[in-house]
C-alpha cells in the first residue's frame, strides 16, 4: 500500500497538467467555434501544392490526359 | 505563385457544372428574353413559364415569377436564378473555377442555425463600409497587433451559411498576397482575418468577399469581445472544478470502501490531508461566483428587510460553506465526517448548469450587434469645389453637404438641396409605399434612397438624429427595465429560510437528545444535503436547452426572463406594416369583367407598366413576371395612369375614373369591386382594353397568409390583442376588420413615441404587454413592453430593443414562441417540483441523524440527473412541430456528453 503515497500525488500531477492543457485550449478559443470544424473536415486535400503551385482539386491542369496530371501526388 | 484580386479574370468560361440536384432547369424558349422582346416589338411567348417553384442554381430558394436567366451553353438550356446577385455569383465561381466544388460541398451540410438570415442568396456591399476598412482609425481601433507585421482583425460576413462558403471564404490566404490567415466561425458569421496592412488593404478583401456574395462589415461593438472573455473564464473554471472534484471523488471512494482509522490510520490521515487540498482551491476558485452572488443578495436582503429578496445562490452557499468548514476542521482533529466529495461535485455540476445557459444565449447576443454594424458610419461629403470625397460620419458638421446615391442609406437627418428621387422610409416609419422627395424636402437618417443621387445638407448626425435618438434611449432604458424575478428565485427565499428554521430546530433537538458534538454533526449534515443543487440548476438547464431548441427553429430568447414573461402575457400589442402585412406593395386581389381573361388582361397592362417608376406599377410587373412583349406607342398621364398599343390592343391603365373616363361604362361587379377595395384600405388600379372595362385590381400591402391563423391561436390562448401602427387609420381599421380585432383595439396613426405612451397605459391597467413590430419605429414600444418581440427576418434595428425575436419569416415563430415557453416553464416547474421532494426528503432523514457522506454522494447526484434528464428530455420547441421532439437527439446527446466528459 506504500506505493500510493507516491501514485496519488503522481496521479494528481497528471490530472494538473490535464488541466493546465485545456486552460490553454480554452484560451487560445479552441472552444469557441465548435460548429465550424466539423464542417472543415470535408474541404481537406481540396488544394494541393504541384511545383509549387497551389492548385484546386478539379483545376483543369490536373486533369487526367493533361501533362501536370502525371505529377499529381497520390 | 499566389494569385492576386486581378489574375483571377476568366480562367475558364462561365460553365454549367454539372452538380446534384441543381441540374439545368429546362426552359421553354430560347435566347435572352430581354433583349429579344424588346426589339421590333415581335411577341415572343413563352409556351411554359418556369414554374415559380424551381429552385434556383445558386442558392436553391423559389424562383419565384420573375426568374432571371442565365447564358445557355451550347444545346443546354438556360438556368434559372432567383435574382441578378445569384447569377452574378454563380459566374464569378465558375470563372475563378471554384464552382464544382463549391456546390458540391454545399450540398454535404448547410448549417441551419447560421445567423445570417439570408437563405443561400448573396449579401450585398456597401462601397462605403469597404472604405471604412481602410481608414487608419478602423486599423487602429479594430485590429491587433500578432507578430512582426501582420495584424488581426473581426469582421461580420453576411451571406454565409454553409460548408461550401467556409471553404470558399477559408481560400484568402491563397488567393490574395498579404492574407496570412482566415478563420471563418460560421455560426456567429465572424471572419477572424490575420493579414499584413503593408501588402494588402482590407477593402480589396471586401471586394474579394463582394464578388462571391460576401458582405464584410465592420464590427462596432467590443461587448462580443469581453462576452467570450466571459465564456472562457467560466469554461476554465469549470474544467477545474470538474478536475479537483474528480480526484475528491476517487479518494472518497476509499473511505466508502472502508478505509478508516482502524484499517490504515496514516492512509485515512493522508487521504483525508489531499481532499482537503484538492477542496480548498475547488471551493475558493470554483464556488468563488456563488459566494459573489450570495453576498449580494444577503446585502440587498438586508437592505429591504425581506428575507424573501434571498437569491438562490444564498443557500447554496451556505451549504458549501458549511460543509467546508466543518469538513476542514474535522480533517485538522482527525475527528468527524467530512464532506468535500459532495461539495466538490455540486460546485462543478452548478458551474455547468451556467456555462450552458451562458452559451445558449450567445447566438441572441451576436445578432443584435451584427445590426448595429449595419448603420452607416461613413459619407460621401460634398467638398465647396462639388467634389465628392468619402469621408467619415463624425467628421461631419452641420450645414455641410453629403451625395446619396441610389440604393444607399441616408446616413444623416438633413435637407435635400439637390436631385429628385423616391425614398423607402419602412425602417423609421413603417411606411411601405416610396415617398418622393425633392429639392427642399427633409429626410431623415436611415431612410433608404431609391432611385437617383440626392445631395443633402446636414442638420443632424449620428445620436442626434432620429434613429440615433431612439437607438441612445434603448441602450439607456436597458438598466431600467423592471428585473423578472424568476420562478426559482420566488421560492429561494422562503427556501433559504426554511432550511435555517429546520437547522436550528435540530441543533436544539439534537443537543436536549445528544451531545453538542453530535448536534454539529447532524445540522452541517442537513445543511449540506438541502444544498439546492438540484433547485440552481432546474432554471438555467430547462431555459438553455429551450434557448437552443428555439434558436434552430429561427426563435431568439434573449434572456430566461424573457422567456418566462413571455408566459405570463395577457396582452398583444401588433404593429401593421412588416409584422401583419409583408411590408411591400403586391398584387392583392383580380376582379376581371364577363368573358375577359384577367391573366391576359394583366400580362398586357404589365407590358406598358414595366417602365413605369411607381411603385404600383412595380407590384402589377412583379405580379405577373417580366414581360415578353413591348409597346407599340406609350403614353403616362401624370397621377392617373398610362395608355398605349400593346400586341395590337388599346391598354389603358391606371385610376378607375380616369380608365373609366375613356372607355365604355363600367359594369356594375367592377365598381361593386373598386368600392370594396378602397374600403379595405387597398388601392385600386382599373385596366380597358380597346375601349371595353377588362378588369380592376387591388394593389396594397398584403396580409401574412398565416396571419389570421396565428391570430386565432394567440386569441385561443387567452390573450388580447391590439393593433398598433404608424398608417393611416382607415388602412388599421381596415385590416383590424379582416381579422376580426374590435375597432376599439385597432389604433392607426400613432407615432412612435405614441407607440411608447399607448404601451405605458396598457401595462399602467395591470396587464403584462407583448409588443411585436419592427423597424426603429416600433424600437422604444418594443423597449417599454414587457416583453418586446421583433419579427420581419432579422434585418432592422429593432432586434437591438427586442427581448425575442423570429429570423424565420411569417408569424407562425410567434405562436410557436409562445407555446414553446410554455411549455418550458413546464419543464421549470416540473424540475423545481423534482427538487422540492428530495429537499423535503433530504431534510428530514438528515434531522433524524440517517444522512451519512456516503448517503449524500449517492442521493445528490442522483437528484441532479433526474433534473438533468427532465430538461434534456423537454418537448418545447420540436423541430417538426408535427413531430414531437424526435427530431432533436442531437443537442441532447451533445448536452450529456458535455456534462458526462467535463
Amino acid at each position: 500500500m506504500a506505493v500510493l503515497y507516491v501514485l496519488i500525488p503522481l496521479a494528481l500531477l497528471l490530472a494538473g497538467a490535464g488541466v493546465l492543457a485545456f486552460r490553454w485550449a480554452v484560451r487560445s478559443g479552441q472552444f469557441d467555434d465548435v460548429e465550424t470544424p466539423a464542417l472543415r473536415m470535408l474541404m481537406d486535400n481540396e488544394d494541393m501544392l504541384i511545383d509549387g503551385e497551389r492548385m484546386l482539386i478539379n483545376d483543369e491542369r490536373i486533369r487526367p490526359g493533361n501533362d501536370l496530371a502525371s505529377r499529381r501526388p497520390s | 505563385m499566389n494569385r492576386t484580386v486581378d489574375d483571377i479574370a476568366p480562367m475558364a468560361p462561365p460553365a454549367s457544372f454539372p452538380m446534384e440536384g441543381h441540374e439545368a432547369v429546362p426552359v421553354v424558349g430560347e435566347g435572352d428574353r430581354s433583349s429579344g422582346a424588346r426589339s421590333g416589338g415581335a411577341a415572343l411567348h413563352l409556351d411554359a413559364p418556369l414554374a415559380p417553384e424551381t429552385p434556383c442554381v445558386h442558392c436553391g430558394l423559389p424562383v419565384g415569377p420573375r426568374p432571371v436567366l442565365g447564358a445557355a451553353e451550347g444545346d443546354s438550356l438556360p438556368l434559372a436564378f432567383c435574382c441578378t446577385g445569384c447569377r452574378v455569383v454563380y459566374e464569378a465561381l465558375g470563372a475563378a473555377g471554384f464552382g464544382e466544388t463549391y456546390y458540391r460541398l454545399r450540398g454535404v451540410a448547410a448549417s441551419t442555425r447560421a445567423l445570417s438570415s439570408l437563405g443561400g442568396r448573396p449579401a450585398e456591399s456597401d462601397a462605403l463600409q469597404l472604405a471604412e476598412l481602410d481608414t487608419e482609425a478602423f486599423l487602429g481601433q479594430h485590429t491587433t497587433e500578432v507578430g512582426e507585421s501582420l495584424r488581426r482583425t473581426q469582421l461580420f460576413l453576411d451571406g454565409v451559411h454553409c460548408a461550401a462558403c467556409v471553404w470558399l471564404v477559408e481560400r484568402l490566404p491563397f488567393e490574395i498576397d498579404g492574407v496570412a490567415e482566415a478563420v471563418l466561425d460560421l455560426p456567429r458569421a465572424r471572419l477572424t482575418l490575420t493579414f499584413d496592412p503593408e501588402e494588402v488593404q482590407l477593402s480589396e478583401v471586401g471586394r474579394w468577399l463582394a464578388r462571391f456574395g460576401y458582405a464584410a462589415r465592420p464590427m462596432r461593438v467590443q461587448t462580443a469581445g469581453r462576452r467570450t472573455e466571459a465564456e472562457r473564464t467560466l469554461l476554465v473554471r469549470l474544467g477545474v472544478a470538474w478536475a479537483l472534484a474528480g480526484n475528491v471523488m476517487l479518494l472518497a471512494f476509499a473511505f466508502y470502501a472502508g478505509l478508516d482509522a482502524d484499517a490504515d490510520a496514516t492512509m485515512a490521515t493522508f487521504a483525508r490531508w489531499v481532499s482537503l487540498a484538492l477542496a480548498v482551491p475547488a471551493v475558493a476558485y470554483g464556488g468563488a461566483p456563488f459566494f459573489r452572488r450570495a453576498w449580494a443578495s444577503v446585502r440587498l436582503a438586508w437592505r429591504a428587510r425581506d428575507p424573501r429578496r434571498l437569491h438562490i445562490d444564498t443557500p447554496i452557499a451556505l451549504g458549501i460553506g458549511v460543509g467546508t468548514l466543518h469538513s476542514a476542521w474535522a480533517t485538522v482533529t482527525g475527528q468527524g465526517e467530512v464532506w468535500f466529495d459532495s461539495i466538490t461535485v455540486l460546485i462543478a455540476a452548478l458551474l455547468t448548469a451556467r456555462w450552458l445557459q451562458l452559451r445558449s444565449r450567445r447566438l441572441a447576443g451576436d445578432a443584435s450587434e451584427r445590426l448595429l454594424s449595419l448603420l452607416p458610419s461613413m459619407v460621401r461629403r460634398v467638398s465647396a469645389t462639388g467634389e465628392t470625397v468619402v469621408a467619415r460620419l463624425d467628421e461631419l458638421a452641420r450645414g455641410e453637404t453629403v451625395e446619396v446615391p441610389a440604393g444607399e442609406v441616408v446616413p444623416v437627418d438633413g435637407a435635400v438641396t439637390r436631385g429628385t428621387s423616391q425614398l423607402n422610409n419602412a425602417v423609421l416609419t413603417g411606411e411601405s409605399r416610396p415617398v418622393p422627395v425633392v429639392p427642399g424636402d427633409a429626410v431623415e437618417a436611415g431612410a433608404t434612397n431609391l432611385r437617383a443621387p440626392l445631395h443633402v445638407r446636414v442638420e443632424a448626425t449620428g445620436t442626434a438624429t432620429r434613429v440615433g435618438r431612439l437607438l441612445k434611449w434603448v441602450r439607456d432604458e436597458e438598466g431600467r427595465k423592471a428585473r423578472v424575478v424568476l420562478l426559482a428565485d420566488r421560492l429561494s427565499g422562503y427556501f433559504a429560510l426554511s432550511v435555517l428554521s429546520l437547522a436550528a430546530l435540530t441543533a436544539v433537538a439534537w443537543s436536549l437528545l445528544a451531545a453538542p458534538s453530535v448536534a454539529a454533526q447532524h445540522v452541517v449534515a442537513l445543511l449540506v444535503i438541502t444544498c439546492p443543487c438540484a433547485i440552481g440548476m432546474a432554471t438555467p438547464l430547462a431555459m438553455a436547452v429551450a434557448a437552443g431548441r428555439a434558436a434552430r427553429r429561427g426563435i431568439f430568447l434573449k434572456s430566461d426572463a424573457a422567456t418566462q414573461r413571455l408566459t405570463e402575457a395577457d396582452t398583444v400589442v401588433l404593429d401593421k406594416t412588416g409584422t401583419l402585412t409583408e411590408g411591400r406593395m403586391t398584387l392583392v386581389e383580380t376582379v376581371p369583367a364577363d368573358g375577359v381573361d384577367a391573366d391576359a388582361a394583366l400580362d398586357l397592362a404589365a407590358v406598358l407598366e414595366a417602365d413605369v417608376v411607381h411603385p404600383i406599377a412595380t407590384a402589377l410587373v412583379a405580379a405577373r413576371g417580366c414581360p415578353v412583349q413591348s409597346a407599340a406607342t406609350f403614353e403616362a398621364e401624370a397621377g392617373q395612369g398610362v395608355r398605349g398599343l400593346v400586341d395590337g390592343h388599346a391598354v389603358v391603365v391606371g385610376k378607375p375614373s380616369w380608365v373609366w373616363a375613356q372607355s365604355a361604362r363600367a359594369p356594375a361587379p367592377l365598381t361593386a369591386a373598386i368600392e370594396r377595395f378602397a374600403q379595405a384600405g387597398h388601392t385600386p388600379v382599373a385596366v380597358a382594353l380597346d375601349g371595353q372595362p377588362a378588369a380592376v385590381c387591388a394593389i396594397g400591402d398584403r396580409l401574412r397568409d398565416d396571419a389570421p391563423a396565428v391570430l386565432r391561436a394567440l386569441e385561443a390562448a387567452g390573450l388580447t390583442i391590439h393593433l398598433c401602427s404608424g398608417d393611416h387609420p382607415a388602412a388599421v381599421a381596415a385590416v383590424a376588420r379582416t381579422l376580426g380585432i374590435p375597432a376599439e383595439r385597432a389604433h392607426g396613426g400613432v407615432a412612435p413615441e405614441a407607440k411608447r405612451a399607448a404601451l405605458e397605459a396598457l401595462q399602467a391597467e395591470g396587464r403584462v404587454v407583448v409588443m411585436v413590430g419592427d423597424g426603429v419605429n416600433d424600437a422604444a414600444a418594443l423597449r417599454a413592453a414587457d416583453v418586446g418581440v421583433a419579427v420581419g427576418g432579422g434585418s432592422t434595428a429593432s432586434l437591438v430593443a427586442a427581448d425575442v425575436f423570429l429570423t424565420r419569416p411569417g408569424l407562425a415563430p410567434l405562436a410557436e414562441a409562445f407555446a414553446g415557453t410554455a411549455r418550458t416553464l413546464g419543464v421549470v416547474r416540473r424540475n423545481l417540483g423534482i427538487s422540492l421532494v428530495y429537499n423535503v426528503g433530504g431534510a428530514a432523514a438528515a434531522m433524524l441523524g440517517l444522512v451519512t457522506p456516503l448517503v449524500a454522494a449517492v442521493a445528490m447526484p442522483v437528484s441532479s440527473l433526474l433534473v438533468v434528464a427532465s430538461s434534456i428530455l423537454q418537448r418545447s420547441f420540436p423541430s417538426d412541430p408535427g413531430n414531437g421532439g424526435a427530431g432533436e437527439p442531437a443537442h441532447a446527446a451533445s448536452s450529456t456528453s458535455r456534462l458526462a466528459a467535463s
